[in-house]
C-alpha cells in the first residue's frame, strides 16, 4: 500500500501541470511577452514631462520696447520716479505659463508663425532662423522652438499708450489651428498690458494670491503622462492576464482533462487551489516584472504597491475562473473575457482625464485598486490615505474570487 | 461555380451569424467605439480650459463665455460645490458672481473678485481663464480699451480630433465586420468539421470562399456606413462614399478569406489577427498625427482604403480625387484573392486526406 500524497504536494504537482499548459500555449504565451517588452518601452517613449506654458513670440524685444520707452518719456517731460515705474513693466512678469521669445523683426516673426521660417535654438542658447525653401541647413545640436502665437507691438507701444495716443494697433499672428481661447487670451492680454501702462486700475480688487488656489499648487509639478500611464500599464499587465488564464481553465474544462485529473488523489479544491495560486502568481510576476522596468517604486512605498498588486492578482484570478467556467469555445470564452474586462478597464482610462471620477466608475470593482495605484505612484499616498480604498477593494475581491471559484466548482462537479 | 449555392451557403451564415459573439462583437463595435473614442477621447486630445460660474445676478460674463468655443463652462449653482470641482480638479478654476456684480463694476465700486484656480491647472489654462474674465469685466466697465488689436491668422484651422478618429472607427468596423466575422466563420467551420461536410455536397470550395467573402462584404459595409453616419461623415455625396466603402469592404474581408483559410484553429486565428493587429492599424495614425511624414501610410495596405473614405466621406472630395487608391485597392484584393485560392485548394487537399 502507498502512503497517501499530502495537499501541499498535489496542488505542487498541479501547479507543474499549469506551468507546463502554459508554456505550450503560444498564442497567450506570445501575447505575454509582446505585453512584457511593448511595456516599458511604450513607458519610455512617453513624454516625462508637461509642457503648461504657452510659446509667446513677441516683437520688439521687451528691454528694447523699454528703452524706447524711456527716452520717448524723457523728451515728454515724464519725472524720474515714472520712469522708473517702467522697470516694473514686463508684459510676462509673474505670469508663469508664458514663455516669451523675442524677434529681431516684426517679418521674422510672422515668418516662424506662418511657417515659411522655422527658428532653432543651439545648445548655447543662440537662435537661429533656417529658411527651408532657401536650402538653408538644420542646425546643429539645437532644438526647434515653435510659438504657439506671436504679438507684434509698434516700436512706440509703451509711450504711446502712455500718452494717450488714439491710433495704438497691435498685431496678433496666429496659425488658423490655434485654439479659439488662446487667441482671444492673448488679445486680452495685450489689451490688459496697455491698460496697466496706462494707468488705468482693475475694476474689481482681485482677491489675494494665496486664497485663489485651492488644493496643492501642482504648478511646474504636474502629472506627466508617464506617470499616468504607470498604473495604466501594471493594470493592463493584471488584466491580460485574465485572457491566458481563462484560456487555460476553459481548455481545461472542453477538454475535460479535468475529469482526468480528479480521477487522481487530487480533489476539488486541489484544483481550484491550484488554479488560484497560479493565476495569481503569473500575473503578480508579470506585473512586478513590468515594475522592476517602469519604476515608481520607493522605500516608502513598495509595501502598500505589493499589497495592491496582490489584491489585483486574486481579483482577476477570481474573473479568469469564471470566465473560463462559463466559455464554450475559444472564441466564446474570448467573448466572455472581453465581456467582463472592458467594464473593468474603464477606471484605468480615467485615469488619463483630469478630474475625478464619475460615481458609477468608483463603483467598479476594478477602480480602488486603479485609484490606490494612481494615488501611490503620482501623488505620494500612504496606507493612511489608501486603506479606505483598500477596504472596498477587498470585498469586491471577495466578492469576485468566491463566483469564480463557485462558478469553476459547480462546472468541474456536473462534467 | 452556382450563384445559387453561393447564396444558399450565404444565407445560412446570415441566418446563424447572430449566434455567435463575434459576430455580435462587430455590430457592437463601432457603437462603443464611437461613445468611447468621441465623447471620451475627443476631449482627451482637444483639452479646453474648464471654467465653472456660480452666477447669482445674470452677469453678462456668464453669457459673453457660453459663447466662447474654446472654454468649457459648467454652471454651478452653490459656490461650495463650485470650489470643491476646483480643488478635486473636475474644474480649471471657478467664478463666482454675486448679484449685482455688473452694477457694481459699471458704476466704479471696485466688487472684489470671486475667481479661483485648481491646483493641478495649467498655468496656460489659468493664464487664459484669468485674463478672459478680467478683459470681460472690462468690458462691463465700459471703458474704451488703449489700443486695438488685430488677429492675423495664417493657414487653414486644423480638424478638430472628434473627426480625425472617425479612420480610427471605421477601421474597426471594417476589420471587426471584414476580416474577424468571415475568417473565424470560416475556421469555426473546420474546428466543428462542417466545412468538411459542406464540401462532400456539390458545394465547391469556391463557393464557399466566396459566399463567406460576400458575408465580410456586406456586413462591413453595413457597419462601416452605419459608423460614419454615427459621425457625421456620410455627407451628400452618399452614393460615391458607398462605392468607397465597397472596395474597402472587399479588400477587408478577402483578408479575412485569407486568414481563415491559413488558419487552422481558432486560437491561430486570434493570433494572426492580434500579430497583424498593429500592422492594420498604423495608417490610421497618420489622421490622429497629420504632422508625420504622411507617405509612411502608404506602406500598409489598408491605407488604400482608409485614405479614399477620408477623402470622399470626411473631406467630401469625388472620387476623381481617390481613384488611384481604388485602383490599388482593388489591385490588393486580385493578389490577395489569388493567394486565398491557392491556399484554400491545399486546405481542401488536406482535408481530403484526413
Amino acid at each position: 500500500m502507498s502512503r497517501p500524497t499530502s495537499r501541499p504536494a498535489i496542488i505542487r504537482a498541479l501547479l507543474k501541470k499549469e506551468l507546463t499548459a502554459y508554456s505550450r500555449d503560444l498564442v497567450f504565451l506570445g501575447l505575454t511577452l509582446v505585453v512584457l517588452i511593448a511595456a516599458p518601452f511604450l513607458f519610455h517613449a512617453l513624454p516625462d514631462s508637461v509642457d503648461e506654458s504657452i510659446t509667446l513670440g513677441v516683437y520688439p524685444a521687451i528691454p528694447e520696447m523699454i528703452g524706447d520707452a524711456r527716452e520717448a518719456l524723457a523728451e515728454m517731460g515724464a519725472t524720474e520716479e515714472q520712469l522708473a515705474e517702467l522697470d516694473d513693466i514686463d508684459l510676462a512678469a509673474g505670469e508663469e505659463g508664458l514663455a516669451l521669445i523675442e524677434f529681431e523683426s516684426e517679418e521674422r516673426l510672422r515668418g516662424v508663425i506662418e511657417g515659411s521660417l522655422e527658428l532653432w535654438r543651439t545648445e548655447s542658447g543662440e537662435m537661429v532662423y533656417r529658411d527651408k525653401e532657401a536650402g538653408d541647413k538644420k542646425p546643429e545640436d539645437a532644438e526647434r522652438v515653435e510659438p504657439d502665437i506671436g504679438v507684434a507691438f509698434p516700436s512706440d507701444f509703451i509711450a504711446g499708450v502712455a500718452a494717450g495716443k488714439d491710433d495704438l494697433t497691435v498685431t496678433v499672428y496666429s496659425q488658423a489651428g490655434i485654439g479659439e481661447e488662446i487667441q482671444t487670451a492673448m488679445k486680452s492680454f495685450v489689451r490688459e498690458a496697455a491698460y496697466q501702462i496706462a494707468g488705468r486700475e482693475l475694476p474689481v480688487g482681485m482677491p489675494d494670491e494665496d486664497t485663489i488656489v485651492l488644493g496643492d499648487d501642482r504648478m511646474g509639478d504636474q502629472v506627466t503622462m508617464q506617470e499616468r500611464m504607470r498604473p495604466l500599464l501594471l493594470f493592463m499587465v493584471l488584466l491580460m492576464e485574465t485572457f491566458s488564464m481563462a484560456s487555460l481553465v476553459s481548455t481545461e474544462v472542453l477538454q475535460r482533462t479535468v475529469t482526468a485529473v480528479l480521477v487522481t488523489p487530487a480533489k476539488v479544491g486541489d484544483f481550484l487551489a491550484a488554479k488560484t495560486i497560479f493565476g495569481t502568481l503569473m500575473s503578480l510576476s508579470q506585473a512586478l516584472i513590468i515594475l522592476v522596468f517602469i519604476g515608481g517604486v520607493t522605500s516608502a512605498n513598495w509595501s502598500l504597491i505589493l499589497t495592491v498588486l496582490v489584491m489585483g492578482a486574486i481579483m482577476f484570478t477570481g474573473i479568469a475562473l469564471f470566465v473560463g467556467a462559463a466559455g464554450k469555445d475559444f472564441m466564446g470564452q474570448l467573448f466572455y473575457a472581453m465581456l467582463f474586462t472592458i467594464p473593468l478597464l474603464i477606471p484605468a482610462i480615467s485615469v488619463m482625464f483630469p478630474g475625478s471620477a464619475a460615481p458609477w466608475v468608483k463603483a467598479l470593482p476594478s477602480y480602488p485598486i486603479i485609484k490606490v495605484l494612481v494615488d501611490t505612484t503620482a501623488y505620494g499616498g500612504t496606507w493612511g490615505d489608501a486603506w479606505g480604498s483598500l477596504a472596498y477593494a477587498a470585498l469586491w475581491l471577495v466578492v469576485l474570487y468566491f463566483a469564480g471559484l463557485f462558478a469553476l466548482k459547480r462546472k468541474v462537479e456536473t462534467l | 461555380m452556382s450563384l445559387s449555392r453561393i447564396w444558399k451557403v450565404l444565407r445560412k451564415d446570415l441566418a446563424l451569424g447572430p449566434r455567435s459573439s463575434i459576430f455580435l462583437w462587430a455590430i457592437v463595435l463601432p457603437f462603443a467605439l464611437t461613445l468611447i473614442l468621441q465623447v471620451a477621447f475627443g476631449s482627451l486630445f482637444d483639452p479646453k480650459p474648464r471654467l465653472g460660474i456660480v452666477d447669482d445676478g445674470d452677469s453678462s460674463i456668464t453669457a459673453a463665455i457660453s459663447d466662447m468655443d474654446g472654454i468649457e463652462l459648467t454652471l454651478l449653482d452653490d459656490a461650495g460645490e463650485m470650489k470643491a470641482q476646483v480643488e478635486a480638479n473636475d474644474l480649471d478654476a471657478g467664478l463666482i458672481l454675486p448679484q449685482g456684480f455688473d452694477e457694481a463694476v459699471r458704476n466704479g465700486d471696485r466688487p472684489a473678485l470671486q475667481f479661483f484656480v485648481g491646483g493641478e491647472s495649467y498655468a496656460s489654462n489659468r493664464i487664459i481663464l484669468t485674463v478672459t474674465a478680467v478683459d470681460l469685466i472690462r468690458e462691463i466697465e465700459g471703458s474704451e480699451a488703449p489700443v486695438t488689436v488685430d488677429v492675423v491668422s495664417f493657414g487653414e484651422a486644423g480638424l478638430p480630433m472628434s473627426r480625425r478618429l472617425i479612420p480610427v472607427i471605421v477601421f474597426y468596423a471594417l476589420v471587426m465586420a471584414g476580416l474577424f466575422v468571415p475568417g473565424s466563420n470560416l475556421v469555426e467551420e473546420k474546428e466543428q468539421g462542417t466545412l468538411m461536410s459542406l464540401l462532400v455536397t456539390p458545394v465547391k470550395a469556391s463557393e464557399v470562399l466566396i459566399a463567406k467573402w460576400l458575408l465580410g462584404v456586406v456586413l462591413s459595409v453595413v457597419l462601416a456606413s452605419a459608423s460614419l453616419a454615427l459621425n457625421g461623415a456620410f455627407g451628400a455625396n452618399w452614393a460615391q462614399v458607398l462605392v468607397v466603402i465597397l472596395v474597402a469592404g472587399a479588400l477587408s474581408s478577402v483578408l479575412g478569406i485569407l486568414a481563415g483559410v491559413y488558419a487552422k484553429d481558432s486560437s491561430i486565428m486570434f493570433a494572426i489577427v492580434k500579430g497583424s493587429g498593429i500592422f492594420l492599424f498604423a495608417p490610421t495614425l497618420f489622421y490622429i498625427f497629420p504632422e508625420w511624414p504622411q507617405w509612411i501610410a502608404k506602406i500598409f495596405p489598408l491605407y488604400w482604403i482608409i485614405e479614399p473614405i477620408w477623402q470622399v466621406s470626411v473631406m467630401g472630395e469625388g472620387l476623381g480625387a481617390v481613384w488611384v487608391e481604388l485602383v490599388v485597392a482593388l489591385g490588393i484584393t486580385a493578389a490577395l484573392g489569388a493567394a486565398a485560392w491557392w491556399l484554400a485548394k491545399r486546405m481542401q487537399a488536406q482535408m481530403a486526406g484526413q
